[in-house]
């Protein structure tokens, strides 16, 4: 067999790569003090409930030692960020032509209005900290489906959900960037689907950063009650900056009894994005939670949506595909809580590293003595497509019960030369061989997603294979 | 002295405190430098009696080391042993440990496959009880081309037993050709057991291939009931079963007598 290695091209990212001049209209100093988590609120007219919630969660934060664990955030300094930063707008449009014009030229470079028309029940738009455009279908608004900025909501008549709900599945004690989103948190959406209401197609939330030293600290909470169903898709860029920016949301999920949510996240941060997401779902009886995870982009990522199963009967599924480049450390995973009879999980991930780039599969499963007859079963492979790159798997499995069925299985390699001896001597050249089975290693997260909506996806999926060289 | 022990190369989640143990280790340390010539084979069997074993080797060409380590079950102390051997060339070494009980185990294996075509190959076997605890840590450190490793791990879980295993594969820049396999048959027998698995796979070598798996769960429902139809009750099935995970590993052991003086720890004729 030839000793030639192919040659896999970097995601593409100069479709996302362009910025616009910074024309915000309003941005707090850069760092963390009390007088700018107050100016913040005092912007967002916050209810006093929350203004005292981001006065404690700053406590906490400067309280918190940094995680030891994970890639190095060493590049981050807080000082240097600007947590706040209000675009050039006063306000929220449900008009797509209400946009202003440079915001508007943004998202419809992105393919975001066109997806809307197209596939998509409800989008919103958020740029830097705010959301700039949120708009749902009349028919869907109609069965009662609420989707909107998570402000208006605040202050509106779905106020005590919110507050019931506000960081309870994330408490601000989790870890030292939970807590910087509950002291700093902007913008995000709050969706909220109706007993026995399944909305046909997705809705979409598309977040921008575009400000250079910025960082985005939006807020998801998504409430799917008994019996509905809904697709929520999420895409996240940025124009690549030589300063560091950072990205510090949070998604709490609930999903109620008999409910089924799917959850897709298509993240495409610049390199200098550190990412460091927090997501987080809580599943009743007989309900269903489904992460489909494609990570492509940041400089650094830790990104770990955990699925807690609290009810008899509830589900997880999780696909997940990472593809690490240059300058790319990506720490992504899952976390997994059984915590009620006959829960069951499923998860399976691929991981890509290549030029250098380090790429690590993190899960955590974890089954209670409350779980009896739960079941498990993780899968993750990795491919490593040179010698200049990095790939760990650490999986962590921790059974309280002996009622449970737990599997695991890992794989890391290269692409196998039986592989590309079966295919050449099916008529394909080595070249072509070698490009179908990279294709196909990270179809397991491209076949989950819907493929008439897809703008983002395809553009990120497109790995392009050039010749064999050396 | 208290220290923090059996820490993996990689860390997680802290929430999980599978990262080192906290431990206070006994005051008498034992310690056992294993030379062996090149091409030199060598078995040594050794039971811990409650001290802080530490065994080094450096295995030279050719040579070959297997180490069975015996951990009965009516010891009271806690008991810690320590194992770090560097292999070079086609060397290979070979750890058989059995934890048949006792208070808590506290065991450390880091091998270094430094040589071209070295190897190592790790069984554990155990079968703890009432509130027996097992803390392990097994290291695979490939740095040699074309070597290989094979981690695996056999036990039950009875009562308040626990057990923590953590077993890396670290396949560094330079082990090209490197193999390293790792699989855990966990069988849990009460609803009040704790076991937890920590199967790493670290990798900066393209040329390689690394598996794991694992399996931890109930005896199977239906060997019971083929059991059961041939006359074997579920108690008898258990025991059959628990017995069946120590075989496995005992089953690698070519020194007859010494696989004789474990099943006669073990109670077994």
């Amino acid at each position: 067999m030839s000793a030639e290695k192919t040659y896999v091209e970097d995601v593409d990212r100069s479709f996302y790569d362009f910025r616009f001049e910074d024309r915000d209209n309003y941005r707090v100093s850069s760092g963390l003090t009390e007088e700018i988590i107050r100016q913040i609120s005092k912007e967002k007219h916050d209810p006093d409930w929350m203004l005292e919630f981001r006065l404690q969660s700053l406590k906490v934060f400067e309280q918190m030692p940094m995680t030891t664990w994970g890639p190095s955030i060493k590049g981050l300094d807080l000082q240097n960020i600007v947590t706040y930063v209000r675009p050039n707008t006063e306000r929220m449009h449900a008009k797509w032509e209400e946009v202003p014009e440079n915001i508007k030229e943004t998202f419809e470079r992105l393919g975001i209005p066109q997806s809307e028309r197209e596939s998509l029940a409800g989008v919103g738009a958020q740029y830097d900290s705010e959301l700039v455009y949120h708009n749902v279908r009349k028919e869907v608004a109609d069965l009662g489906v609420v989707y909107t900025d998570i402000e208006s909501a605040l202050r509106g008549e779905y106020a005590d959900m919110i507050r019931e709900r506000f960081m309870k599945l994330v408490p601000p004690t989790d870890h030292k960037f939970a807590a910087l989103h509950g002291a700093v948190w902007s913008g995000g959406s709050f969706v909220y689907v109706p007993p026995g209401v399944t909305v046909e197609i997705p809705l979409q939330s598309y977040f921008r950063l575009n400000a250079p030293g910025a960082g985005q600290f939006e807020h998801t909470l998504i409430i799917v009650d008994k019996g509905a169903n809904l697709h929520f898709i999420e895409g996240c860029s940025a124009p690549k900056y030589n300063v560091a920016n950072l990205h510090a949301g949070c998604v709490e999920l609930y999903v109620g009894e008999n409910a089924t949510l799917r959850y897709s996240t298509i993240e495409n941060w610049s390199k200098n994005m550190y990412n460091l997401n927090t997501k987080r779902a809580r599943v009743e009886k007989g309900g269903k939670v489904e992460w489909v995870s494609g990570s492509f982009g940041s400089h650094v990522s830790y990104l770990y949506p955990m699925s807690i199963l609290k009810g008899e009967g509830a589900r997880c599924e999780f696909t997940g595909v990472t593809f690490a480049g240059a300058g790319q450390n990506l720490d992504t995973g899952c976390k997994i809580v059984h915590d009620a009879p006959k829960t069951t999980s499923y998860v399976n991930t691929r991981s890509i590293s290549k030029s250098g780039g380090i790429s690590t599969f993190r899960s955590a499963v974890v089954v209670t003595a409350k779980a009896e007859n739960s079941k498990s079963s993780v899968s993750c492979e990795s491919l490593m497509l040179d010698d200049e790159s990095r790939s760990d798997t650490i999986p962590v499995m921790d059974v309280r019960t002996n009622q449970a069925d737990i599997g695991h299985e890992a794989k890391i390699g290269r692409i196998s030369d039986e592989a590309i001896f079966y295919l050449m001597s099916r008529g394909l050249s080595e070249e072509d061989a070698r490009a179908l089975i990279v294709s196909g290693f990270a179809e397991n997260v491209s076949k989950e997603l819907p493929l008439e909506y897809a703008v983002e996806m395809n553009n990120l999926i497109r790995i392009e294979m050039k010749g064999a060289i050396g | 002295m208290e220290k923090i022990i059996n820490e993996p190369i990689a860390g997680t989640f802290g929430w999980l405190h599978v990262g080192g143990t906290k431990v206070t280790l006994p005051d008498e340390i034992k310690e056992q430098e294993i030379a062996l010539a090149k091409g030199e084979t060598k078995t040594v069997f050794l039971e811990d009696d409650g001290s802080l074993l530490s065994i080094k080797a450096k295995l030279p060409e050719n040579a070959k080391l297997h180490l069975i380590l015996l951990r009965r079950s009516e010891a009271a102390k806690s008991c810690f042993t320590d194992v770090r051997v560097r292999l070079e060339d086609g060397a290979e070494f070979t750890w058989h440990r059995f934890i048949l009980g006792g208070k808590e185990t506290y065991d450390n294996v880091s091998v270094e496959l430094a040589g071209k075509g070295s190897r190592f190959a790790a069984d554990l076997g155990y079968d703890l009880k009432d509130e027996e605890k097992a803390d392990v840590n097994c290291e695979a450190i490939h740095l040699g081309k074309k070597s290989e490793s094979r981690i695996r791990s056999f036990g039950v879980l009875a009562k308040k037993a626990g057990k923590l295993l953590r077993g890396t594969i670290d396949f560094r820049r330079g082990c090209a050709g490197s193999i390293g396999n790792e699989t855990e048959d966990v069988l849990l027998l009460d609803d009040t057991v704790h076991n937890q698995s920590v199967p790493m796979i670290l990798c900066t070598e393209e040329d390689v291939v690394g598996n794991h798996g694992a399996t931890i769960g109930r005896p199977e429902e239906r060997l019971l009931y083929y059991m059961a139809s041939r006359g074997i009750d579920e108690t008898q099935a258990l025991e059959l079963l628990s017995r069946a995970k120590l075989e496995a590993v005992l089953h690698q052991i070519p020194e007859e007598d010494i696989q004789q003086t474990i099943r006669e720890a073990k109670g077994w004729t």
